[in-house]
């Protein structure tokens, strides 16, 4: 890698001071992506802003009121290990427990994730499908999106100069069930193919509402919201599940290259979404086949 | 070599013997080239041509020779105008006139550190006139077309081996069955890419540290690139983290680094990013493999005819060897096999070059063989198994060309896997009717433990060497790449002498003081280096015995040694002598000489690659295996899962059953990498996954619990009966998946690798079939 500066603020408004004063300058956090495009010279930066010593980016806490808040800088494995995470919201911890592999997961951060605007992650679609906030602060002050506000398109992110990713926030929902489908294309990958997050809420067989997304093989994590529309209110049948698959692979715009052509994505996303419900539901005639 | 067991207390042979080398290996402390730093030492990069076939018409190097740091900006055009190559000598050092695949290396650079040697590569520029391209070895191969090398046809060489009366036989054939089959390219994915340290002494002479498996053939090859006499020329192998084929005297990286030590003043590192190292490696060749088989109503094999065409990509390299084991090795399998009739074509194209890689061809015929087999077994009804035994080589056989089988254990092999696996329970049970189904398949294996070739000797050369203290240390050519050649050897050595393991050091090879060697390819150091150490350490024990019946005054019939010392069984067992003092007494009695030995092992072997009829027993010992794997195929994803797999493997006799668990379960693991995950991806000859996030090698995750079995076959000609392990294992694997899965969903994947893709088309056309079929009924 190129020769560059290396910083470290100790709060958020020096580390917003440093990028706006350093334009050619990059953000650390875990630096699992930072560090593989600084050895390819994908990246040169002049800086390197470590965001290590800032401690507003840590811990994990909850409140009844506002939900969880996870600082931009918790690992991906302690998000997995987090009492408070697995309480609240279970789909994430479980999500992160099985994210990339040990090393990535020991080393990369939840917030570091969302920056880097890769679409073969986790964490986007799952975040998602929990209607998480992503908080955005800098000198100028706070801003707060959605996660479909905050990835804007392949690799790229709502993120301004200055800006930097604080934590992010779940809120209390009425949503009771869900789970986080990472499609793996072969067994040997780290990274999804495609992904599947759904949060929804039961009465017995049928469901009352639901949040569906597809990520990994769209630019940006997708909700389902035709699928979605179709979904609540119903009796999760077999053919339901079958059908809500269909119009949510319906939905997404894949994309294609050497991992995986738009059509065979495409295909895997209606499996994996199907196959979702139905381990959630297991309505009688459903293959009983797990999704990952 | 085999000879009565003497009484030893401290023998590791057979027995479960940690590596000696893997402590320092796991406490980080094992030094690899790119570890190695010298004073004023310099760094290289290389800039790699874009083009698959280009002419060069201007190399603009004026911005780069001017950073401030860069000391050396080479291009072809400062390279010895001699070509070099294995047997034929194709390239110069850097590419000159012009490139014929992308990632050939075109410009280097020498700089104060690797940052500003990278810096003056971005500030080279090349100007390249394109040429046409040719990357399809059927296009490469017609009449007229465009050429890698002119004048060659694009034919890099040729194989035709006809034996008995191949057509009469087919005329005699129950059933005869022919189709085609294609493999696709492996990287060796070694932990270690290539890195090479060298520099120049005052007396004029190239000192060169660097990951080999073939010390004498590297210093051989530069030494003749570089126009310098091979005295003046010194190879000194490092740590290897893991070689598999691909570091033995076909990569670049290595010469590059040599010549460049001789173009400055000051010692030159050069150490391949993992991009560098795809782009600039020899991987396996990809073949098409066109099989026409005929059996009797047995299922016995009668006639075989096969085509092969294989890219070579665009310098032949070793990829003609590997050729040439794809198209003869596997017939020699099987015992009553006479009748074949075989073709073998390399043909150069623009893709990046072929060669060596762990089972040197063997997997890729293999795949083809161990498919057709199961395809004719299910049409004869027969349980492939049982006709995988019927046809079994035994040991005493001479097979089809001419293999000399001293040792056989494929039957036993498969006896082994079968009932490991519980292949007639699993064979007989309902077969699976929802979204995932099992099924289950075999394959085997045939493979060398040495090849006779270079310079008609297959030898290898073991200096024991006793100290004053009696330790002993031993010299060879041969390398140790984390396979364990240094444990095999100081094992055979402790075992002789009788002495503990930790009484041997065994040296890593310099070509300025080890023995000559061919070096550690094709399965050879156990079997000639193993009974080279042998010998050494038998002349050692001669050697002590004698002196301590002068010493001790008692005849050397009444002595024997234990743990260092030489004790007499009679009449007086209190007497006895250390090791140490007679080596002291050796270099008094000797005039002056130390206790050394030379002892060389070159086998009964004939060299048949250098006649056109290529028959002739090759090798002093043939290894087998067999493998099963079951699988899960998800017919909704069309994902393949290895449920579990068991593989067998005939090594002779196992002197290390650790090591050779080792080996055959890694072995396993990169035969259902090719079969399943991984995959060299180019556009016009370019590799679009050069790295390991695209290049999606088995992880822990990805593959079985391997269970492993040896058969001791007890080879004639190996040491205590030993015989290579470290290849044959890969062989089977792909064979053994690909008739699992058709086994588990009735779609049969005859182009590797097994993707979730193929698998899902081929449920498709087989459900379109079906669909036709009930129709027109």
């Amino acid at each position: 890698m190129k020769d560059f500066d290396y910083l470290e603020p100790a709060s958020i408004a020096e580390a917003s001071e440093m990028m706006l004063a350093h334009p050619g300058g990059s953000v650390m956090a875990g630096g699992t992506a930072l560090m593989l495009a600084l050895r390819q010279r994908m990246v040169t930066p002049s800086h390197v802003i470590s965001l290590r010593r800032i401690r507003d980016l840590r811990g994990i806490t909850h409140t009844p009121a506002e939900g969880l808040r996870i600082g931009a800088l918790a690992l991906h494995a302690e998000v997995a290990r987090s009492p408070l995470v697995r309480q609240h919201a279970p789909m994430l911890a479980d999500m992160a427990s099985r994210l990339a592999n040990p090393q990535v997961r020991n080393q990369g951060t939840i917030g570091g994730n969302l920056c880097y605007g890769d679409p073969a992650t986790d964490p986007p679609s799952c975040l998602l499908a929990l209607n998480a906030d992503v908080v955005l602060r800098s000198a100028r002050g706070t801003r707060v999106l959605k996660v479909d506000q905050f990835a804007t398109d392949y690799f790229a992110t709502a993120l301004e100069p200055g800006e930097i990713v604080s934590e992010i926030r779940i809120p209390p929902s009425a949503f009771d069930a869900g789970y986080h489908a990472r499609f793996l294309r072969t067994a040997a990958e780290h990274r999804p193919l495609v992904n599947f997050a759904v949060s929804l809420r039961k009465q017995g067989d049928a469901c009352e509402d639901v949040r569906m997304v597809i990520g990994a093989s769209t630019r940006v994590p997708t909700r389902l919201r035709k699928a979605e529309d179709w979904m609540k209110g119903k009796t999760v049948t077999a053919r339901l599940a079958a059908e809500v698959a269909d119009l949510g692979a319906s939905e997404i715009e894949p994309i294609s290259d050497i991992r995986g052509d738009g059509s065979f994505r495409r295909d895997m996303a209606r499996t994996a979404c199907r196959r979702t419900i139905e381990d959630l539901f297991n309505p009688a005639g459903s293959a009983a086949t797990s999704a990952a | 070599m085999n000879k009565p067991e003497i009484s030893n207390a401290f023998t590791t042979v057979g027995r479960e013997t940690p590596q000696i080398n893997a402590i320092e290996k796991v406490l980080g402390k094992a030094v690899y080239s790119a570890d190695m730093k010298m004073a004023g030492m310099l760094h290289a990069k290389v800039l790699r041509s874009p083009h698959a076939h280009a002419r060069i018409v201007g190399v603009h190097t004026e911005e780069a020779r001017a950073l401030p740091g860069v000391h050396a900006v080479l291009t072809g055009d400062d390279t010895p105008t001699r070509m070099t190559g294995i047997h034929h000598k194709q390239h110069r050092i850097l590419a000159a006139g012009k490139v014929r695949f992308i990632g050939e290396e075109v410009v280097a650079v020498v700089a104060e550190d690797e940052e500003t040697a990278r810096d003056a590569i971005d500030l080279i520029r090349v100007d390249y006139e394109p040429l046409p391209e040719v990357f399809d070895t059927g296009e490469a191969l017609r009449a007229g077309t465009i050429e890698v090398h002119d004048g060659s046809g694009n034919l890099a060489c040729e194989y035709n081996v006809v034996r008995g009366d191949v057509d009469a036989a087919f005329a005699q054939a129950a059933l005869v069955h022919e189709d085609s089959y294609e493999t696709h390219s492996q990287y060796a994915g070694y932990m270690e890419p290539m890195a090479t340290l060298a520099w120049r002494t005052s007396d004029g002479r190239l000192h060169i540290l660097t990951s080999t498996q073939t010390a004498f053939l590297q210093r051989m090859r530069i030494a003749d690139a570089v126009e310098m006499p091979v005295s003046k020329v010194r190879v000194i192998q490092a740590t290897v983290g893991g070689g598999f084929g691909g570091k033995t005297a076909e990569e670049c990286n290595s010469l590059i680094c040599a010549w460049l030590a001789t173009r400055v003043d000051r010692p030159v590192k050069f150490v391949n990013s993992r991009l560098d190292d795809f782009q600039g490696c020899r991987s396996s060749p990809p073949e098409k493999i066109w099989i026409k088989m005929g059996v009797d109503k047995d299922g016995i094999i009668i006639a075989k005819e096969v085509k092969i065409v294989a890219d070579c990509g665009a310098y032949e390299g070793l990829a003609g060897h590997v050729l040439q084991v794809s198209t003869v090795r596997s017939d020699n399998m099987h015992r009553y096999l006479k009748n074949v009739r075989l073709n073998g074509k390399l043909a150069y194209t623009n893709n990046p070059p072929h060669g060596a890689l762990r089972g040197f061809g063997g997997p890729q015929a293999a795949f083809a063989l161990n498919s057709h087999i199961a395809v004719m077994a299910e049409k004869l009804g027969l349980d492939v198994v049982e006709m995988l035994k019927r046809n079994a080589i035994k040991s005493g056989d001479t097979s089809v060309h001419g293999f000399q089988i001293g040792s056989s254990g494929l039957s036993e092999c498969l006896d082994q896997v079968s009932d490991g696996i519980g292949w007639d329970s699993k064979k007989t049970r309902p077969k699976d009717i929802g979204v995932k189904r099992r099924g289950i398949g075999f394959g085997t294996a045939i493979h060398v433990s040495g090849n006779r070739e270079m310079g008609n000797w297959d030898g290898s050369t073991v200096i024991a060497k006793m100290a004053p203290d009696g330790r002993v240390t031993l010299m060879t050519g041969e390398c140790d790449m984390g396979q364990g050649a240094f444990t095999m050897l100081a094992q055979c050595c402790a075992h002789e002498l009788n002495i503990p393991l930790s009484q041997v050091t065994v040296l890593p090879t310099d070509t300025d003081m080890s023995p000559y060697g061919h070096g550690s390819i094709a399965s050879r150091v156990t079997i000639l280096a193993g009974n080279a150490a042998i010998k050494a350490a038998r002349e050692v024990r001669e050697r002590l015995l004698t002196l301590a019946s002068e010493k001790l005054g008692v005849p050397k019939e009444d002595l024997d040694m234990a743990n260092g010392e030489v004790f007499a069984k009679s009449p007086a067992p209190n007497q006895k002598i250390p090791f140490g003092d007679l080596a002291r007494l050796h270099i008094y009695r000797a005039g002056g000489e130390a206790l050394q030995v030379t002892a060389t092992y070159d086998p009964p072997t004939f060299l048949a690659m250098a006649t056109p009829e290529q028959y002739g027993n090759v090798a002093p010992g043939y290894s087998f295996a067999a493998q099963a794997a079951e699988v899960e195929v998800d017919t909704e994803t069309g994902q393949v899962r290895v449920l579990e797999t068991f593989v067998s493997d005939d090594c002779g006799k196992a002197l290390n059953p650790l090591a050779v668990h080792g080996q055959t379960c890694g072995a396993a693991v990169m035969g259902i990498g090719w079969a399943l995950y991984e995959q060299m991806r180019y556009e016009d000859g370019r590799l679009l996954n050069g790295n390991f996030a695209d290049y999606t090698m088995p992880t822990a995750d990805s593959v079985p619990y391997i269970q492993s079995g040896i058969v001791e076959s007890m080879e004639p000609n190996g040491p205590y009966g030993a015989k290579g392990a470290s290849e044959t294992a890969i062989v089977p694997g792909a064979a053994a998946i690909a008739n699992a899965v058709y086994d588990a969903i009735g779609v049969r994947i005859k182009t590797l690798p097994i993707t979730p893709e193929k698998i899902l088309a081929g449920l498709r056309a087989k459900q379109a079939a079906q669909d036709a079929s009930g129709a027109s009924r």
